[in-house]
């Protein structure tokens, strides 16, 4: 089974409009859907209620302006968390703000995309990340960083 | 080491007096009967003062004192002239050679001895190095052990043997201390310090009584008359010496300003007698010697103008009736005299006539007096004349020291006000600063409020352009069949205007960072920014044909960021403007200005712009083409100018349409 993406995105109009472009790419991986930062790191970490998705997203979008926690602050917890801190994350986001940028790699994101304003341009986008981070990037093996669970592999396509 | 004195005199006479009295001064002296044997001895030993006769049998004195006075080895010197009276010319010429002194014959030896004094500390140092102690005693034993035990205590020693003669000194010499005796012929101790404290000029001089008598209250008169230290002459002088060091400590301090430079009523006065008698000039020089004045005799009016011109005196005594310039005009003469006027001068007349005394005193005489064999009223009258020049001097003294200290006062104030006034100032720069750093931090609130605006606006206004555009985009292609041509036609004004806007959003941002970015200054070179800058633009438009001449190494200091933006935007602006050319040229050069400064200029030969319009090129959103002939949206040039003005710079622009542009800047 592919493994998901999770899309952190409170916008629903961003989401609709990142659905398509992922279905214009033919990119048929689950999509987990995260509206706020709370909701994101419930997921990926388990919250009071509800454990962590498992199996584990393959690859985060994550957008930075998000109501309750943001963006840089999901970001900072994954990376602390053992189980998560090699989670590929790609903060896609609208600006290109230099404090974001600096802030997005110092907390250890993989990728900064912009998302353009023209929706061509950003169905490109999407399709080069995909490509990318789910089909070349050799991911690293789920839960090496935790230390458990050695005898996973890792799914290709 | 002694002073030595050098006496040229061919009177065996003079040189045995004069030598006697030098020596009992401690001044050791060398004596020469003739100029020739006087160029000797100076040649050989180098002398404090020299005392010169006029008359000399080999040479005129006059001559020695011109040579001496010419020869720089000997020109520091002082000479005191000694001259027979009579010979005024002489004494004229003598101060005019360059006599430091001159002293009519026959002389006084106080006077001669205290001046010789006088010269020898001005020929050595001007000051005294050593403290000075003058001892008044008439006991010359006790003068000898006294001044030798003094000396080996490290002072310089003045002696003298009356109480008239001590005052004198004392007022000559202005010594240190006085050691005074108490018990002496004529005035006493007590009488000697009575008239010292009555001096403007000495009253502060440190005295010691000395005394043999056993009387019970001899202490108590010496402190009565004014003495700092009685002791009696018991014959320890260890004890006079510590006594005069715990006087000398104590009265240590600054002396008082105005005695410093006053003149005191006691020192030797220095008269100029002017008749046309010799008898009677003889007469009267005789009598005033007696009470240790200074005489110059005149023979005329002419005579004593003369003199007054060389020599300064103390008083003048003037003969009424006088061949050629008459006593009244003499007096007329010398009362009209800025620097004589204030010198006493006295009438002397033989008639009484009441008319002569009105001419006398309207002529400015300061007294009139009858002659007679009588001197005694002369003398009594001459003193209270000097006497009352006295009191004026010290008055005068006095009213300049107030007149000092009110402007001292004045200057305090005004150096009080100026310090207030920049109290004051300084507070008004404190309040400007403590404005400024107001304002400074409203202006930094306001870049962050700035900040954060362009943050938001980063973020949030781009993001329904997406969805604008986004579902522009999925309208058309997903109800491509619903939708006639026109209506797929506005679709495509809507995806247009949203990408604009995004883009004017993206260089609106990029305009707001060139104006708060930090600035970083370094050296730069500009030819080879532009050469990379030119190689990107080519990599994007692989189609163009553009030649880009670059003059190598110009070089500016400016922040790297900035300048890099500048250079894009006006490259950019030259390759988006010679689209039109089959082949372009763009040029990249430095040139002087009119002002002889250089500036740089990136030229093409691209559509160029109407001059008409060349101030609003450098307007945010001014745009001098359709952005269907070249696309932008009008921020470029003005981000452009506003990097030029970041560095304090100035930029400009010539252009013609379809001829080109080119753009300058410096800084």
């Amino acid at each position: 089974m592919e493994r998901s993406i999770l899309l952190v995105e409170d916008n629903p109009d961003d989401r609709a409009l990142t659905m398509r472009a992922l279905q214009k790419n033919q990119m048929l991986n689950p999509v987990l859907i995260a509206e706020d930062g709370v909701h994101a790191l419930e997921i990926l970490l388990g919250g009071p209620a509800s454990a962590p998705a498992d199996p584990p997203p393959a690859l985060v979008l994550l957008d930075l302006k998000l109501p309750k926690v943001d963006g840089l602050e999901v970001l900072k917890a994954v990376r602390s968390d053992p189980r998560t801190r090699l989670l590929p994350v790609v903060v896609l986001t609208s600006s290109k703000e230099e404090q974001d940028l600096v802030a997005s790699y110092r907390l250890g994101a993989n990728s900064y995309i912009r998302k353009p304003v023209e929706f061509t341009k950003f169905v490109e986008a999407v399709r080069q990340l995909g490509l990318y981070w789910l089909v070349l990037n050799e991911a690293p093996p789920a839960g090496a960083a935790a230390g458990g669970s050695p005898e996973r592999g890792v799914d290709h396509d | 080491m002694k002073p030595r004195a050098l006496i040229v005199d061919d009177s065996i006479t003079v040189r045995m007096d004069l030598k006697d009295s030098l020596e009992e001064a401690g001044i050791s002296v060398a004596l020469s009967a003739t100029a020739a044997a006087a160029r000797d001895a100076l040649a050989r030993t180098a002398f404090d003062v020299v005392i010169l006769d006029v008359m000399l049998p080999d040479a005129d004195g006059l001559e020695l004192l011109r040579d001496l006075k010419s020869d720089p080895a000997t020109a520091g010197i002082p000479v005191m002239l000694l001259s027979s009276e009579g010979e005024v010319r002489d004494r004229v010429r003598g101060m005019a050679v360059g006599a430091d002194e001159y002293l009519g014959k026959p002389y006084n030896r106080v006077q001669v001895v205290s001046r010789t004094r006088a010269l020898c500390r001005k020929g050595r140092s001007q000051g005294r190095e050593k403290r000075l102690v003058l001892v008044v005693d008439d006991s010359p034993s006790f003068r000898g052990r006294i001044t030798e035990a003094l000396e080996e205590g490290g002072y310089e020693v003045a002696e003298a043997a009356n109480g008239e003669d001590g005052l004198r000194l004392a007022a000559e010499l202005r010594p240190d201390a006085m050691l005074v005796d108490q018990q002496m012929p004529g005035l006493d101790g007590v009488g000697v310090l009575r008239m010292l404290r009555a001096d403007a000029a000495l009253r502060r001089l440190p005295c010691l009584l000395l005394t043999a008598s056993q009387e019970p209250d001899a202490e108590l008169r010496a402190l009565e008359s004014g003495a700092d230290a009685y002791l009696p002459k018991s014959g320890e002088t260890d004890l006079v010496l510590a006594k005069l060091a715990a006087l000398l400590r104590s009265g240590a301090g600054p002396r008082d300003p105005g005695s410093e430079t006053g003149t005191s009523l006691l020192e030797a006065k220095r008269v100029l007698a002017v008749d046309d008698s010799p008898s009677y000039l003889a007469e009267l020089s005789d009598r005033l010697r007696e009470d240790a004045y200074d005489v110059i005799g005149a023979a005329s009016g002419e005579d004593a103008l003369q003199l007054l011109a060389a020599q300064s005196v103390d008083a003048i005594l003037l003969d009424r009736m006088m061949p050629g310039l008459s006593g009244q005009e003499t007096c007329r003469r010398i009362k009209a005299n800025p620097s004589w006027r204030d010198i006493p001068l006295l009438l002397l007349t033989a008639s009484q006539d009441r008319q002569d005394v009105l001419d006398g005193i309207q002529a400015g005489a300061d007294d009139y007096i009858i002659k007679s064999d009588d001197f005694n009223v002369l003398k009594a009258r001459l003193k209270a004349q000097l006497r009352r020049r006295q009191f004026e001097d010290e008055n005068r003294v006095f009213r300049e020291r107030i007149l000092r200290q009110e402007m001292e006062a004045l200057e305090m104030q005004a150096v009080k006000e100026l310090a207030e006034s920049r109290a004051a100032h300084i507070a008004a720069l404190e309040e400007n600063n403590r404005e400024l750093s107001k304002a400074r931090e409203e202006a930094l609130a306001l870049a962050k409020e700035l900040e954060s605006f362009s943050y938001s606006v980063s973020h949030d206004l781009r993001a329904p352009l997406r969805s604008i555009d986004g579902f522009s985009l999925a309208l058309m292609e997903d109800d491509a069949e619903r939708l006639d041509e026109a209506g797929m036609g506005h679709l495509r004004r809507i995806r247009a205007a949203t990408q604009r806007m995004g883009q004017l959003i993206d260089d609106m941002l990029g305009l707001a960072k060139v104006s708060r970015k930090e600035m970083a200054l370094e050296d730069l070179d500009l030819s080879d920014m532009v050469r990379r800058i030119g190689e990107e633009l080519a990599a994007r438009e692989p189609g163009r044909k553009v030649r880009l001449d670059v003059q190598p190494d110009l070089r500016l200091k400016g922040d790297a960021g900035l300048v890099r933006i500048l250079l894009e935007n006006l490259l950019n602006n030259a390759w988006k403007f010679t689209k039109g050319r089959d082949e372009a040229h763009i040029a990249f050069f430095a040139e002087t200005t009119a002002e002889g400064n250089p500036a740089f200029t990136l030229r093409d030969d691209g559509a160029g712009f109407d001059m008409a319009y060349a101030h609003k090129l450098f307007g945010v959103f001014q745009r001098l083409h359709s952005a269907a002939e070249f696309p932008g949206t009008g921020v470029g040039l003005a981000t452009v100018s506003r990097i030029v003005g970041r560095h304090r710079g100035r930029i400009w622009a010539e252009g013609r349409p379809g001829e080109g542009a080119a753009f300058h800047f410096t800084w």
